[in-house]
């Protein structure tokens, strides 16, 4: 049974994958498979990860192997799956990591192609913005002001009404 | 902060979607955030169309031939600088409430001619039909539809709803 899921590797088949950095992970092939995640992969028992480290595909491997038979969803659910503001306790706890990292998840996520931590990882971003003024993210996500006074002035007069609902 | 693409903020800011007030704290955090959100804060389906200040914006937006339709009521358009974004390019829906919106502004300025409202209305609807490239409903008026917004609506390829619930058969039948 594949548990709704159209893997067509079975459990017991593994690849090795290589990092940008040298470090090798042997994974279930389900993953591979399931993920366009490895353009390289020719099908072979190995392929090399271009961009992402050891350290950021060990956490976006452990993120793939827990959620290995989560139902796989259609390409047109992109708006419920954003829609949907709930982050699993797994998931939350597996994001409680370094702004770099959960930052480094997320540039990986879009490079391999992986949607549903791509979208987990923004959603933590947002969240991490809520109920802040300005000053406060910028201080949070180090960011520098580069409005001058005019224009900020202009920007607060154009769009104050958002401040109200 | 590490550098991601823009379509990665894209998705980040669309789950603040609707949530108005966050959106707008987002948008003042810098200038690259501000032109990825302003785009999603004003396409939102709900805007607070009643908001006299929502309506201020969208007069700063019509051209000439626009704002010629109100020239015989010597009414005193809004004076601000040129606005910092085409705000109306991103709108995708107009409901019902921009009418309540124009009477507030109406009441604010002190204005009562009936006519004028309907001037204003005709005018804005037409800035609209010319400006939001992405607009996909729009709820008609009764006494709004002139010449211009006639050609504006047929010159339209995004809507995909009108809301023609106060309008005589006779307008209907020419779409």
């Amino acid at each position: 049974m594949d548990n709704g899921t159209s893997n067509s590797a079975s459990e017991n088949e593994t690849i090795t994958l290589k990092s940008c950095d040298g470090i090798e992970f042997h994974i279930d092939a389900r993953i591979a498979n399931r993920y366009t995640l490895l353009n390289n992969w020719n099908g072979g028992e190995s392929a090399c990860i271009p961009n992402v480290n050891g350290k950021v595909l060990e956490k976006v491997l452990e993120w793939c192997e827990h959620h290995i038979n989560d139902p796989q969803l259609n390409c047109g659910d992109d708006d419920s799956r954003r829609r949907n503001t709930i982050i699993e306790e797994w998931d939350e706890n597996f994001l409680s990591c370094d702004q770099d990292m959960l930052f480094e998840i997320i540039l990986a996520a879009n490079y391999l192609e992986i949607k549903p931590l791509l979208d987990l990882g923004c959603k933590t971003v947002a969240n991490m913005m809520k109920s802040k003024s300005p000053e406060e993210i910028r201080s949070a996500f180090n960011i520098d002001n580069d409005y001058t006074p005019e224009e900020e002035e202009q920007f607060r007069k154009e769009n104050e009404w958002a401040e109200d609902y | 902060m590490i550098t991601i693409p823009n379509e990665c903020y894209y998705i980040i800011f669309n789950n603040l979607q609707s949530d108005y007030k966050n959106l707008f704290s987002c948008a003042l955090v810098n200038r690259h955030w501000c032109r990825i959100i302003i785009p999603i804060l004003w396409s939102d389906s709900k805007l607070p169309f009643k908001d006299i200040r929502l309506i201020e914006i969208f007069i700063l937006a019509l051209n000439v031939q626009e704002q010629a339709l109100l020239i015989p009521f010597k009414i005193i358009l809004p004076s601000h600088p040129k606005p910092l974004f085409e705000y109306t390019n991103y709108i995708t829906s107009i409901n019902g409430d921009i009418y309540d919106g124009i009477r507030n502004w109406f009441h604010f300025g002190g204005y009562e001619t009936k006519w004028l409202e309907n001037s204003i209305k005709c005018s804005l609807i037409a800035m609209f039909l010319r400006t939001s490239k992405k607009l996909k409903f729009i709820c008609l008026d009764e006494l709004i539809c002139n010449q211009i917004i006639s050609e504006n609506l047929s010159e339209n390829t995004t809507i995909t709803s009108i809301n023609l619930k106060y309008i005589s058969n006779d307008f209907k039948s020419e779409f």
